[in-house]
């Protein structure tokens, strides 16, 4: 003890104290930031959901527009009462769901098989399945056509103008990424799992659904997530292949049916898109550490 | 009936219980009818109703030719009518009848089936098809569309009488009243471009500028259009030269580099909605556009919407023209049942169905049939009374198209690409010269050349 | 079968490729699973894209083939070279603004108590999580020229209303801001997620050393991250290189062209000018500048990778 140990105190506690002061200030730093952005980030929305709670009228008029002076809910009961509206909500359901679900079946055997075995071109396949990210939508939508057309002249299926088209495309944009998640996940799985189950005489089936799945299933639920978002947020395709009313789903049906070339039914419009935006915006209120796993499955394990 | 219509708010469930049973039901399944089925793409109208009148009419046809008819409603918005076009094109499949906006319609001539049968019929009995009719759907010598009511629309001036008399002491109700008055014919000689300036200026300095969109949207090039056209301000003449070079598209150039000092900054982001909310808010004295924004005005600022009236554009050096934008029905040539189509379309070019489709659009739609321009509608529709009476051209007003008269597939793409706004751009908010914006687009006129 | 009896009894390790094995191969099986995935990449995203390539070459109405015109047709154009440098500017500044907003939220979140911080990463995601044509639309009813509601706000503080779609400077600055808004989030989560996976201490010895913030960034925080910086800032401009919904939905391309990126530009003239061959050989110029860019990212996160 003794002066040793009182002097070497007191050389400690000033620079705790120092420390402590500079992290205090980092704190408010960080507070005012995070504050600073916050609104930035959620004040879109917010607005949005003021001027859906307005009537024409309203919106029209030059008063305050970040203040809702005669609220109504007029607007999202109208488009509760339009069929066209909750067509375009079961399509965009409908289609969102079976993409998931094809996902899964298209990500799930492959990531299993980049990460587990090999073959000839496996890793290149590995690697090179997120470039398939290179080759954008709107350079592919064109020669899709011609492929569709093709198809329905020698076997008289129609594709153009028919929501199910879509739920061939959508994989395309879905199933690299949930690959790539899935992947990381998989390789982080100790290879000894494997060769415990291999003894025990399992194949690979067994392998597959017995330990992969169960170990990797909140990398199995961020994939699902992601195809989801992608499929419902889904702009392009949708407007260039779906024509008929019946058949558009949600983002196109509302810029396209909301806005009648110049008369804009703004509150109409903002409630669609409210409405449009709300189921990623639920799934994502109850699983959003599954979403952000998902997300950083690449900056953690990759 | 196997339909798919768009309704308008105030119909009822049973509508919609319908409808959504329809979309449930097996996509595979056509129902069985004697004489066929038709499947018929619409433009979507942006009148509320008036696609229930055009429905009514097919609806009425094919129960009485006992064919089924499918109608879909595809908006323009996006470009979506145009992508449908294409596609179908592509794919040679999908509707049996689909409307063609002006430009599509001659673009596609080749995939079309001729209806000059048609046409010919409806002239003689609706009076001649007028000539920006004849321009786009006449392709070859044969007609490839017939001239559609919906959605062909003119968007000349929609101004506010109070605002206009008072800043610039213009009455136009005076100029061009109402069916019951007579028409001031010193007064509508006097309204030419140089008035319409020197109305601006004044409009300006009082507080409540015009509205003029110099956007890429089809309002902005469409009264651009009309103006180039009264200078006679030509960009590609009908054998295909350039020959924007010219002392013409010098003047208007100029012209525009002072109307643009005396409307708002932002018009060179309008689109097609901009100038109707302009009007809309109070603060814009005169826009150029078709009386929808006018039929909003009633329902959100029915203070405005009462001293609104549309009248004919003014008047240029080379005549009086009125911005048009027909549209045109088309039958595709692998259609399954052509003879079905030609002959819904027969019955929808009667005066009796144009009428109809008149009175549900509110008078919105304008016949492309010089003979009728009579119906009660445009005289009817208020308040005002007369808002829209002087809204269908008659009498010296020249419909035209932007672009016209240039062989068809160059036209297409001056209007596409909005070369003629983008050059008031370039000379005005850009700072180039006027030589400099001629040599601009003289360029662009050469890239639009090719085959 | 006889022939199998007896070359296993002759020699154990060599077994004849018959079906059988061939299928119970590990590799096969591998070969197998990955099918649907190959399938799926092949007849939806490379033939299209080689077909596309074989369009480029057509004329207009796609009757003739005209070998490379279109593309010096295009080197001739002004607007194409605008294009290209307004795609690049576009993607390059909206990405750098998002990596580093994102990196400086991550690090303003890691700071906060871990609590909080749960709560904060939720709300701040949220921009991500709305689908962009629907925020968007949110964005153009902000921006109207006649409605705004900023430009109320610029009003009452006595400030110019600002021009947003109009002037092309301003509408160049709208489209990079809504598409930060709408980027930053993944930035500001990924890096997070990467912050979490440094460890405490040395950010502790460095406090005791005596280094400052921004040193601490410099020497420990940066070089940790490399890769995970490497990866997003490559996803993320490959991603807003090409894209569509905003600038079409915002600005149309306009005013006078000065806001088209390629994907809009292509949708433009292939479709709207009705020339798609013209359309197709606009898109496929994404391909080398996204390849080129690719290459060189790539490369930097292989050998780090193979370094470590």
């Amino acid at each position: 003890m003794s002066q040793h140990s009182i002097a070497a105190n007191s050389n400690v506690a000033p620079v705790q104290r120092s420390m402590q002061r500079s992290r205090r200030w980092a704190l408010l730093w960080s507070y005012f930031f995070l504050v600073l952005f916050a609104i930035f980030f959620l004040m879109p929305p917010i607005y949005m959901l003021i001027t859906s709670l307005k009537d024409s009228g309203e919106v029209s008029a030059v008063t305050n527009p970040w203040w809702v002076n005669r609220p109504t809910f007029d607007n999202y009961l109208a488009l509760f009462r339009s069929s066209d509206y909750l067509t375009f909500f079961r399509n965009s359901c409908v289609i969102a769901v079976i993409v998931v679900v094809v996902t899964m079946l298209i990500s799930i055997p492959a990531a299993f098989s980049l990460s587990r075995m090999k073959f000839w071109g496996s890793t290149t396949l590995a690697t090179g399945v997120f470039l398939t990210y290179l080759v954008p939508d709107t350079l592919l939508f064109i020669p899709l056509f011609k492929i569709f057309a093709f198809i329905n002249q020698t076997t008289g299926i129609e594709l153009i103008n028919h929501w199910w088209a879509l739920i061939i495309i959508y994989p395309t944009l879905t199933v690299p990424f949930a690959t790539w998640i899935l992947i990381a996940y998989f390789a982080s799985i100790p290879k000894e799992l494997d060769e415990a189950a291999l003894i025990d005489g399992a194949g690979y089936f067994q392998m597959l659904t017995k330990i992969f799945i169960p170990v990797a299933i909140p990398g199995i639920i961020a994939a699902m997530i992601f195809a989801f978002t992608v499929a419902w947020s889904q702009f392009l395709y949708p407007l260039a292949f779906t024509t008929s009313a019946d058949q558009l789903v949600l983002p196109v049906g509302i810029v396209t049916t909301l806005i009648k070339g110049d008369v804009y039914n703004w509150g109409q419009i903002m409630a669609g898109a409210l409405l449009g935006a709300a189921p990623p915006l639920v799934i994502y209120a109850f699983l959003m550490d599954y979403y952000i796993a998902g997300l950083t499955a690449g900056a953690t394990k990759g | 009936m196997a339909s798919n219509v768009k309704f308008s708010r105030r119909r009822l469930i049973a509508g919609a219980a319908s409808a959504s049973a329809l979309s449930i039901a097996s996509p595979f399944i056509r129902t069985a009818h004697a004489a066929g089925s038709l499947s018929i793409g619409f433009w979507d109208h942006w009148v509320p109703g008036a696609n229930d009148a055009l429905t009514k009419l097919c609806k009425e046809w094919g129960e009485k030719e006992k064919v089924d008819v499918k109608i879909d409603y595809i908006t323009s918005q996006g470009s979506k009518l145009q992508l449908t076009a294409v596609a179908e094109a592509q794919a040679k499949s999908g509707h049996d009848i689909l409307q063609l906006t002006s430009w599509d319609a001659p673009n596609q001539a080749k995939n079309l089936v001729p209806v000059d049968d048609i046409v010919n019929a409806a002239v003689q009995k609706n009076g001649k098809a007028i000539d920006v009719v004849e321009y786009l759907g006449k392709v070859n010598g044969s007609w490839i569309g017939v001239p559609a009511t919906n959605g062909s629309q003119v968007k000349g001036p929609c101004g506010r009488m109070d605002l206009l008399a008072k800043h610039a002491g213009l009455d136009i109700v005076k100029m061009y009243p109402g069916a019951d008055g007579k028409p001031d014919k010193a007064l509508q000689d006097q309204w030419t471009w140089d008035a319409f300036l020197s109305a601006a200026e004044k409009c300006h300095k009082g507080g409540n500028p015009f509205g003029l969109g110099l956007g890429q949207t089809t309002d902005s090039v469409d009264w651009v259009g009309a103006l180039f056209a009264a200078f006679g301000a030509i960009l590609v003449d009908a054998k295909g030269n350039i020959t924007v070079n010219s002392d013409a598209t010098k003047q208007v150039l100029e012209y525009m580099q002072r109307l643009v000092k005396v409307i708002p900054a932002d018009v060179f982001a309008w689109d097609d909605a901009s100038n109707n909310k302009y009007l809309i808010s109070g603060q814009g004295s005169l826009i150029m556009n078709p009386p929808s924004a006018w039929a909003v005005a009633v329902r959100d600022n029915p203070k405005v919407a009462e001293q609104c009236w549309t009248f004919p554009s003014p008047k240029g050096a080379k005549g009086r023209f009125a911005p048009g934008l027909p549209y045109f029905w088309g039958t595709w040539k692998w259609s399954k049942n052509i003879s079905a189509a030609k002959s819904l379309l027969t019955h929808l070019s009667d005066r009796a169905s144009i009428e109809k489709m008149v009175i549900g659009s509110g008078g919105y739609d304008i016949p492309g049939y010089s003979g009728l321009r009579d119906f009660k509608t445009w005289a009817e529709v208020g308040p005002p009374v007369g808002v829209a009476y002087n809204y269908p051209p008659r009498g010296e007003e020249v419909v035209s198209i932007a672009a016209a008269p240039a062989p068809v597939a160059i036209a297409q793409q001056i209007y596409a690409q909005a070369t003629m706004t983008k050059m008031i751009a370039k000379c005005t908010q850009g700072g180039d010269s006027v030589a400099k914006a001629i040599g601009w687009a003289s360029s662009e006129l050469e890239g639009f050349m090719r085959t | 079968m006889e022939n199998d009896m007896t070359s296993l009894q002759v020699s154990a390790a060599r077994r004849p490729i018959t079906m059988k094995v061939f299928l119970r191969r590990k590799s096969t099986v591998a070969f197998l699973l990955a099918l649907p995935l190959i399938v799926l990449v092949t007849t939806l995203v490379i033939y299209p894209a080689l077909f596309s390539m074989y369009l480029a070459t057509l004329n207009k109405s796609m009757e003739r083939f005209v070998g490379l015109d279109n593309f010096t047709f295009l080197f001739k154009r002004e607007t194409f070279w605008m294009v290209v440098k307004q795609s690049c500017i576009f993607a390059v500044t909206a990405v750098v603004f998002k990596a580093a907003i994102g990196f400086m939220l991550a690090h303003f979140v890691h700071t906060i108590p871990a609590k909080g911080q749960r709560k904060w990463r939720g709300m701040l995601l949220i921009p991500w999580v709305i689908p962009p044509a629907m925020s968007t639309l949110g964005w153009f009813w902000l921006f109207d020229p006649t409605y705004s509601a900023l430009n109320w706000i610029f009003v009452r503080i006595g400030m110019d209303p600002v021009n947003w779609l109009g002037d092309p400077f301003w509408a160049r600055f709208s489209v990079i801001l809504v598409n930060v808004w709408y980027g930053a989030p993944f930035f500001l989560i990924m890096y997070l997620a990467a912050l979490k996976s440094v460890p405490e201490q040395l950010f502790e010895a460095a406090s005791i050393d005596g280094a400052n913030w921004w040193q601490k960034i410099w020497y420990i925080t940066l070089p940790m991250m490399r890769n995970i910086i490497s990866i997003t800032v490559l996803f993320s401009l490959i991603v807003t290189f090409s894209n569509f919904d905003i600038v079409r939905i915002l600005t149309a391309g306009g005013p006078v062209d000065q806001t088209h990126v390629f994907a809009t530009w292509a949708f433009n003239l292939g479709i709207q000018g009705n020339d798609i061959p013209l359309g197709a050989s606009v898109s496929l110029f994404m391909l080398p500048i996204l390849g080129i860019a690719a290459i060189f990212i790539l490369r930097g996160v292989n050998k780090r990778g193979n370094e470590a």
